[in-house]
């Protein structure tokens, strides 16, 4: 059948896939092993060393290679997330509640809110920027206009998960806490919710590591250089000349991602569990 | 309790949606408005005032370096848009499809997504050590005996650009595209081929088709982060490539902001031309 010969091609051909996927992370992740601070940010190795970490967490002599300026700008950048992902998971929310009934109009309101996540950064942040300048002369801040236009990207992504959830809800459980007269708003908070929560960590996790990464935004939104958050950093070092101490803070963010992701499964996993065990309760009782 | 009240109660009262839309008209309908009307405004050296002008429009379409941006953005949108789906394509059948068992489709999904937890803009400079002339593939290659001159043109030219940007976007190709193919039901394909049809028949007969809402959705993605992109264009070409993206850059960053918009207007049109196609293909709301 052809499977026997399509299949094992097809598994060369993702097997490739990932290598091309993964390449340069390799490539990377070696050459942040490079002697400093004199070696450069390319083959050979001159000597295999662990300079460009410690240099990163200061923990070398100051050299004519200035350290990223990565300490603020990266405490600004969690802030940051942390803000984006708590208002765009609390309208995500309330939007995909909202969504449960047809109302006039939805469909053009679904389009306005999904166009969040098509239109591209620049534009959002270009737009943002000259409403500030221009407009209402205000200062731009990543806590402000930043702010505003992460969220109008991350909503978008939050209603999509929590619509999912929602289109797959059994609206049951609602009405019989209903029917035995508890309020709207506390039957939200221990029924739906709880019931929901899966979805929401979802919403959170894609808001937080979407704000967390958003340069083309931040970089029109946010203001100057005492502003930076951690991509704009980052995009301010490229600009002059990279050094491996870039390649460095690559895998340990990546390494921080990976906690991050890991944090995520565990809640996940038990939120899922505790979901398992009271369905065995009811079914006991 | 009656059963309208019920309903309502149900499906949440609507004004739950007003924060969503009025944060969004806000921080993106208002803005985008004003980039059209900032583009009528009148640029001088060091200031800009809204005395309304074409100046602007006319500067753009009367030089070839704008002109030029725009057809640049044009040309590596449909090369990057054709490479992320030739790779992604098979990879998404792979997965979606012949994978048999749950846990390795996951497993490899996983693994498409795991280099996203890796800043973008390092992702973009980590082409920089593996495409240079001292790079790790004319070391590979030179070394493999397969070339014996380094190959000069794989870093800061247009096929740098296209390389970068297909291997940062062609996993939102993957995705889409495997999601829709694992949720064929497999015993239309047992039928077709009892019935007697042969791969490549049932492929272009079943297969794709049912596919084709997660290749819009997947071309929707690729497309619009590539038509916005700057970031890429800059790192790995030594701005040698521009994009729209990049002009708007530099034209802000010289505060020249009727020009700025003017190439803002000209990029929404192209995106929205370019979504507006592909939602003709699919319905979006439907395959939710």
């Amino acid at each position: 059948m052809e499977s026997r010969v399509l299949k094992p091609i097809l598994a060369l051909y993702v097997a490739a896939f990932i290598l091309f996927l993964y390449g340069p992370f390799i490539v990377l992740g070696i050459l942040s092993f490079q002697q400093g601070p004199d070696g450069g940010p390319q083959f050979p190795i001159t000597e295999w060393s662990t300079y460009w970490y410690q240099q990163i967490f200061g923990l070398t002599p100051p050299s004519r290679i200035a350290p990223l300026p990565v300490g603020e700008a990266l405490i600004r950048s969690l802030i940051l997330a942390f803000m984006t992902m708590v208002t765009s998971t609390v309208l995500g929310v309330m939007s995909a509640q909202a969504f449960r009934r047809k109302f006039r109009g939805s469909s053009f309101v679904f389009y306005l809110i999904v166009l969040g996540m098509m239109v591209p950064g620049v534009l959002t942040g270009l737009g943002t920027s000259l409403l500030a300048n221009n407009v209402f002369g205000i200062t731009r801040h990543w806590y402000t206009t930043a702010f505003a236009t992460h969220v109008a990207y991350t909503f978008p992504f939050a209603f999509l998960v929590m619509l999912a959830i929602l289109n797959r809800f059994d609206g049951s459980v609602e009405e019989a806490a209903w029917s035995l007269g508890v309020s709207p708003w506390k039957t939200f908070r221990k029924v739906t919710f709880p019931l929901i929560f899966p979805g929401v960590l979802s919403a959170m996790l894609f808001a937080f590591t979407l704000s967390l990464d958003e340069f083309p935004r931040s970089l029109f939104a946010a203001g100057g250089t005492e502003d930076q958050t951690l991509p704009l950093a980052i995009y301010g070092t490229f600009a002059v000349e990279i050094h491996p101490n870039i390649f460095a803070f690559g895998v340990l963010t990546t390494l921080f991602s990976f906690a991050l992701l890991s944090v995520y499964g565990i809640l996940m996993g038990m939120s899922v569990r505790r979901a398992r065990k009271l369905a065995m309760q009811e079914d006991i009782a | 309790m009656s059963d309208a009240t019920v309903a309502t109660k149900r499906q949440g009262p609507s004004w739950l949606i007003l924060p969503g839309i009025v944060w969004m008209a806000l921080f993106m309908v208002i803005p985008i408005a004003m980039i059209c009307y900032v583009s009528f405004w009148t640029q001088t050296t060091f200031n800009i005032s809204s005395t309304p002008t074409l100046a602007s429009w006319k500067q753009f379409f009367a030089s070839d370096t704008y002109t030029g941006a725009l057809w640049t953005t044009v040309r590596i949108w449909l090369i990057v848009l054709a490479t992320t789906f030739i790779i992604g394509y098979p990879t998404a059948l792979f997965v979606g499809l012949f994978v048999k068992s749950k846990t390795l489709s996951t497993v490899l999904l996983v693994i498409c997504v795991i280099p996203f937890w890796t800043s973008f803009l390092i992702r973009v400079l980590a082409w920089r050590p593996m495409l240079g002339k001292e790079g790790a593939i004319n070391i590979i290659l030179l070394k493999l005996h397969i070339i014996s001159q380094p190959i000069e043109v794989l870093l800061f030219t247009e096929l740098s650009v296209i390389i970068g940007m297909s291997q940062i976007y062609c996993v939102f190709m993957v995705g889409p595209i495997a999601f829709m193919l694992g949720r064929i039901d497999r015993n239309i394909i047992e039928a077709a081929r009892d019935l007697g049809a042969g791969f490549g028949r049932i492929f272009w007969k079943i297969i794709f088709p049912l596919s084709l809402p997660g290749v819009v959705v997947g071309a929707i993605f690729v497309s619009v982060m590539v038509l916005g992109e700057f970031a890429t264009s800059g790192a790995l070409s030594g701005r040698k490539v521009n994009l729209l993206g990049n002009i708007i850059v530099t034209q802000v960053g010289s505060l020249k902001w009727a020009m700025a918009s003017v190439t803002g207007v000209i990029l929404t049109v192209v995106m929205g031309m370019v979504i507006a196609a592909f939602l003709r293909i699919v319905d979006l709301k439907q395959e939710l």
